[in-house]
């Protein structure tokens, strides 16, 4: 089975933006093929564009030389084009064989039998009988990826498949792909994470401002070369200081603590114990979903526990709410940036004042002291970089990079003794991440701590003095960062042990 | 001893016939609101369906066309909440609550003419059984055939939503309207056939009340059965099965209480009239405690504007 996809001078316009300009990119059979690029760089509507999701305003897709139109979904699936997206296409509250059977012509013993022929093949472990919300994240994309299967897919689209895979789970879905290339399945892998399309990738296809920037084997490409193409500007790397904190005082210290949640979908948390020295960034890595939201909440009191259970610079901290914590110089900047940190119809200078404190001059008498908090918010804006002066631009309008800085500015701009953050680079792109990073580092040389709660190792390792990972709850021991690799951590991150 | 089986079983009857208007109207709605759509104008498609039932009965004087043609208005009043909020895209609540004011309104308006008209008889079924067998024979016998229905209804839709290629994709559509799109699922035809059912049982349960219940036009006499019908869906978790005990619930401590006030316990009158909301809640609560259940069954999409990507 020889399959050649062509897109050819495909365009799609969006008011303020152009998606994709003229994109033309070709591909065949036997080999894994990469589109790379930053958030906004045009590779998700490519895709959403050959799997009929959204219609292009001008150029042509050619499946085996032929024109194909794909108008719908159903087009796409017709002409045997899979897909699985970033953001899975499940049904929750169904179960995993009434998701597959949805969409398939077949009877259901027949369909059964067809997805248990897969699931041996691919050797996937997956109760066909149980609603997916019960799944883990590698499952439910497992789910998509036989979704895909069942209809012997010619090409099969991945979009960013590894956002939400531990780092086991991340090699299984390789050792997958590359068999399936093997039995001819052509594979377009689309990411922003360059190691991945070394390590997986015959062919490189790097997409920048929605134009497709360079075309090349993987063979000839580095990290930094891939990075500097996509980005468009040559980056500096990173590197932290290793400190010893020996010495520096302690400023954090959560001992016996334990939360027990009536929300079945919530995480209990067993026996934390961790401390803080002054100056010092401690990581925590693990699997989202394995009790990071309930530990975040707890430090930052939106979950108030025994007064005890958490010391913050010898004060009994447990019992108060964030507003006094904050009082106590806490900040916190929490994952969600929509819905936790910022409101998305308020103003940007509305935005700064929602967190500050009683002795800030905002507020006197009851009333808004605007002139005061639009002052402050300019600060801010200029301090942190972020791409705008309006400060009366509604917050929903900035980027998700630009909105991070605003959050992260507001809260440090009043120099707390302790940053909580919970995946702070979360979607941004490679200019953003970069940007955080270098705030986050720099508040550790200024003698403040920190704690970084996230899912992504790489920015773990890069940043932390100290790591340990959270699984079902419980906190590993905590080592120093220099004595860690991403193996050790997808090993505890996976509920695994290590000596 | 026979005398008192024989009226407990004309007791529970009523009581049957009572929860009729509210099982058909909740089991239309669960079917909407199982497919995302939340429909607030049950009441006012009742009450259309009412008036339209006993307005072609005095004009037709044919029952079949009555009830047939009580459908079918049920059907257009929802076919308006489906162009507004599937096409036009407007907020269901509110679109839904503007359905009901305009259904109570037009009703009255239609039925001027029809006030104190008196109504046809309809025909009942098995009515000599209902005679010959004591307390059993009440139960089961010597009702109408929309009564039978309306009592298969709920374990067809079960059946329906559980077992069926169909039911699965309007629970699909529920779950994840994005996600039914992206798969190639039609999300407004699903929604908008969903509505059209829901409208159509409700008009349905609004002739049952006009032509049956009490058989006469009264100006608002479906009197808040379509907001507890909507109540219903909610405390049953969407299940239509507990929608049924939910009605019979509601129904019999209506009756009961009604034979309660008529002894002259010393109880407040509108704490007994109260009694069938409060009751029917705590029951229903009590029996859908199970948290994983009820997440399982919740349309998570409930109410939510569907646009499909261009």
């Amino acid at each position: 089975m020889n399959t050649k996809l062509k897109v050819s001078e495909i365009s799609k316009i969006y008011p303020g933006c152009i998606a994709n300009d003229k994109v033309s990119l070709e591909f065949g059979s036997g080999k894994i093929y990469a589109l790379l690029g930053e958030n906004g760089a045009g590779k998700s509507t490519l895709v959403k564009i050959l799997s009929g999701v959204v219609k292009p305003d001008e150029g042509e897709v050619f499946l085996n030389n032929e024109s194909v139109k794909l108008n719908s979904p159903l087009d796409a699936k017709k002409n045997n084009i899979g897909m699985v997206f970033q953001h899975f296409n499940l049904f929750e509250t169904l179960s995993v064989f009434e998701n597959l059977s949805i969409d398939s012509d077949k009877k259901d013993e027949e369909l059964r039998g067809l997805v248990n022929d897969i699931l041996k093949k691919y050797n996937f472990k997956i109760d066909l009988d149980i609603p997916v919300l019960n799944l883990s994240a590698g499952q439910k994309q497992k789910v998509e990826i036989i979704r895909c299967l069942i209809r012997n897919p010619k090409v099969l689209i991945m979009d960013e498949p590894t956002s939400v895979l531990t780092e086991q789970e991340t090699d299984d879905l390789f050792i997958s792909l590359k068999q399936f290339s093997k039995d001819g399945i052509l594979i377009i892998y689309i990411t922003h994470k360059l190691k991945e399309v070394l390590s997986l990738c015959d062919e490189v296809a790097v997409m920048r401002k929605g134009k497709v920037v360079s075309v090349s084997n993987t063979i000839n490409e580095k990290i930094e070369s891939l990075a500097n193409k996509m980005v468009g500007e040559n980056l500096n790397t990173i590197k932290k200081k290793i400190n010893n904190f020996k010495n520096n005082e302690e400023i954090l210290k959560i001992s016996n603590l334990n939360f027990k949640s009536d929300d079945p979908y919530e995480t209990n948390l067993n026996n934390l114990n961790l401390s803080l020295k002054k100056g010092e960034c401690l990581g925590i890595a693990g699997i989202s979903g394995n009790g990071q939201n309930e530990l975040f909440q707890i430090l930052s009191g939106e979950i108030i526990t025994e007064g005890t259970s958490i010391m913050f610079r010898n004060k009994e901290i447990g019992k108060l709410n964030p507003r006094e914590r904050r009082e106590y110089l806490m900040a916190f900047s929490p994952e969600d940036r929509i819905s936790q940190a910022a409101v998305p119809e308020l103003k940007i200078y509305e935005n700064v004042a929602l967190n500050n404190f009683k002795s800030s001059n905002f507020f006197e008498k009851g009333l808004v002291n605007e002139k005061k908090i639009k002052e402050h918010s300019k600060k801010i804006l200029s301090n942190f970089s972020v791409n705008t002066d309006n400060v009366e631009l509604k917050s929903q309008f900035l980027s998700g990079g630009n909105l991070q800085k605003l959050i992260i500015g507001r809260e440090l701009i009043t120099s707390p003794e302790l940053l909580v953050c919970f995946n702070p680079t979360w979607g941004l792109d490679v200019g953003a991440i970069n940007y955080i990073h270098e705030t986050l580092i720099q508040i550790n040389e200024q003698g403040k701590s920190s704690i970084l709660i996230s899912t992504d190792n790489d920015e773990l390792l890069k940043l932390s003095d100290r790591i340990c990972v959270i699984y079902k709850g419980k906190l590993s021991k905590i080592m120093n960062a220099d004595t860690v690799t991403a193996e050790k951590l997808g090993i505890l991150m996976g509920g695994g042990s290590i000596d | 001893m026979s005398f008192d089986l024989n009226f407990i079983g004309i007791l529970v009857g009523a009581i049957m016939a009572s929860s009729v208007p509210l099982i058909l109207a909740a089991s239309g709605e669960l079917i909407t609101e199982r497919s995302g759509v939340l429909n607030l104008g049950v009441e006012g498609m009742m009450i259309i369906g009412a008036i339209s039932g006993f307005a072609l009965m005095v004009v037709t004087d044919n029952l079949f066309f009555a009830v047939v043609g009580s459908m079918l208005s049920g059907l257009i009043i929802s076919l308006i909440f489906g162009l507004l909020t599937q096409s036009l895209l407007t907020n269901h609540v509110a679109t839904g609550l503007a359905l009901t004011i305009f259904g109570i309104g037009m009703s009255a308006m239609i039925g001027k003419n029809f006030v104190g008209i008196p109504g046809k008889e309809f025909p009942l079924l098995f009515v000599n059984l209902r005679e010959s067998i004591p307390f059993l024979g009440p139960v089961f016998f010597g009702h109408s055939i929309i009564l039978y229905f309306a009592f298969g209804l709920p374990f067809l839709t079960n059946y329906f939503l559980k077992k069926t290629k169909t039911g699965l994709i309007i629970r699909a559509v529920g779950d994840s309207p994005t996600s039914a799109s992206n798969q190639g699922i039609n999300v407004t035809l699903v929604r908008y056939s969903c509505i059209l059912y829901g409208g159509a049982m409700c008009g349905l349960a609004g002739a049952y009340l006009s032509l049956i219940y009490t058989p006469q036009w009264i100006e608002n006499m479906t009197g808040g059965r379509g907001w507890i019908a909507l109540a219903l869906v909610v405390f049953a978790t969407w299940s239509p099965i507990k929608v049924l005990i939910g009605a019979l619930i509601f129904g019999g401590i209506t009756i009961l209480q009604l034979h309660m006030q008529a002894v002259g316990l010393r109880i407040p009158v509108q704490l007994l009239s109260a009694l069938p909301y409060i009751m029917t809640i705590i029951v229903l609560v009590v029996i859908s405690r199970d948290s994983r259940k009820i997440k399982l069954n919740t349309p998570t999409s409930l109410g939510q504007i569907f646009y499909k990507e261009k």
